[in-house]
């Protein structure tokens, strides 16, 4: 498997303009997979913990910038994320696998770099080790 | 006809489940009228052999406490599998991993480096003596059982029917697991046998909590005194409430709660929540300074965070093993060994 970033992002603002933005006839980039969210204050942090566990190499989270979430979901994330961070690191994860960009609407080429300089990050931190226990 | 056969037995557990056990009072002679106990090594003399001569099945329960950790506790699981029609993972931790599990953030190397070695400041041991597998005596060869990298619980290890949580679990509810299984009248398999709702659900103190709880300042449970009628995380100090299942009391209200201490979630997850730090974090991360939260600097919510002090040894004190994550990474672990 290819895939290295799990990327959320929300339904309402960043992803719809992404959608637009990206040629269909253009084969994805298996290098990461985006999964839609109704805001980055409603994603719960099992889940990126499931994804870390599984396979991904790291997850970047697309939230409204400040004054930009209707639901003032973005501070919440950004407070989880912290906190998830330190977790993640007494864990022996690089906290540096998890990571909060924020982005408005409209800004899919902002959108894109964010997601291809963490997966350049993210090769220079290579897998996370896989555990073996019987 | 012949009575029910009952087996108990300890693996990586601090001895409080066989207390739980006793402390039934007078209602374990009801048990003892009702059932024979065949194996019960910490209080009447049983060896292994007993239990390797019985027949498999026939025994009709065992209760097993404690984690995974060490060879001769997963021989003697397995063991009791195969002689057992049904087994019960019996407190916090058979049932998630438990206060030993806690060792998943270290592995066997560094445990026995602060045991034994020059992490110990108690301990002289200029020889650098650890504990063997095997030692050659002038007697014979003397054996130790092998000391895993990684604690289990006991569903990691064998198959389990039945969990009854708690550290240790409340005498109530080990009676009704019992009344139950001997009714023949059986839950479905997997079920944990304690109520479902969350400790915060059956809280006396909710009525004191405000519509929003806004944490400014962390406080540790040893730095205040907390009134004993408000609710510990309105006052700033981390319970597990809100991720833990109830039913550590049978009147409902937490047992460490009613001693004006925040409850540390030895009950386990409630069936909806797959990962108790993750939802801990979700939970905590939101109230810990809501209040004002749109014009709080990225440094000030750092440092405000920061005040949780060992956030994965508070949220998984009692399921680190079971958590998704299982175990910290370490770069010495070396593939296939437990």
């Amino acid at each position: 498997m290819n895939t290295k970033a799990i990327i959320f992002c929300c339904n309402w603002s960043v992803y719809p303009g992404l959608l637009l933005s990206e040629d269909t006839t253009v084969e994805p980039d298996p290098e990461y997979k985006i999964i839609v969210n109704m805001c980055s204050g409603r994603l719960q942090p099992d889940l990126i913990l499931e994804a870390l566990k599984d396979s991904a190499w790291g997850v970047m989270i697309a939230a409204c910038p400040p004054e930009e979430c209707e639901h003032d979901g973005n501070y919440k994330a950004k407070r989880r994320v912290l906190l998830l961070k330190r977790v993640l690191e007494q864990f022996g994860i690089e906290p540096q696998r998890l990571k909060l960009e924020w982005i408005d609407k409209g800004e899919s080429v902002k959108f894109k770099k964010a997601i291809s300089d963490f997966i350049d990050e993210l090769k220079e931190l290579g897998p996370i080790k896989k555990l073996e226990i019987n | 006809m012949p009575k029910p056969k009952v087996a108990f037995y300890w693996c990586a557990s601090c001895g409080g489940c066989e207390e739980a056990i006793v402390d039934l009072n007078e209602d374990i002679l009801k048990v003892v009228e009702l059932v024979d106990i065949v194996f019960w090594p910490c209080a009447m003399d049983f060896k292994y052999s007993d239990v390797r001569k019985m027949k498999d099945n026939e025994i009709t329960v065992a209760f097993i406490n404690g984690a995974i950790r060490n060879d001769e506790q997963e021989k003697m699981v397995r063991l009791l599998r195969e002689k057992a029609q049904l087994v019960i993972a019996f407190g916090s931790c058979s049932q998630l991993g438990g206060i030993p599990g806690l060792a998943n953030f270290w592995d066997r190397e560094t445990i026995f480096e602060s045991s034994y070695g020059k992490n110990c400041p108690s301990v002289d041991n200029p020889k650098r003596i650890f504990p063997q597998t095997k030692s050659k005596v002038p007697e014979g060869e003397l054996t130790l059982p092998a000391f895993h990298n990684t604690v289990r619980s006991l569903d990691q290890v064998i198959d389990v029917d039945y969990y009854i949580p708690g550290c240790a679990p409340p005498p109530y509810l080990t009676m009704k697991a019992i009344g139950v299984i001997l009714s023949g009248e059986l839950p479905e398999k997997g079920t944990v046998l304690a109520p479902e709702k969350t400790l915060c659900d059956e809280c006396s103190r909710n009525d004191s909590k405000p519509e929003k709880i806004s944490i400014k300042e962390i406080k540790r449970i040893s730095e205040v005194i907390v009134d004993s009628k408000k609710c510990f995380l309105a006052e700033g100090v981390i319970c597990m409430g809100p991720v833990t299942r109830s039913g550590c009391t049978e009147e409902g209200d937490g047992k460490c709660i009613s001693a004006n201490m925040p409850c540390r979630g030895c009950f386990g997850p409630p069936p909806e929540v797959k990962d108790v730090g993750g939802k801990m974090v979700s939970a905590l991360a939101s109230i810990v300074g809501l209040e004002g939260e749109e014009n709080m600097s990225d440094e000030d919510a750092e440092k405000l965070i920061n005040q949780i002090v060992d956030p994965a040894g508070y949220f998984y004190r009692f399921s680190l093993p079971t958590s998704l994550l299982r175990r910290k990474r370490m770069s010495n672990l070396v593939k296939g060994e437990k």
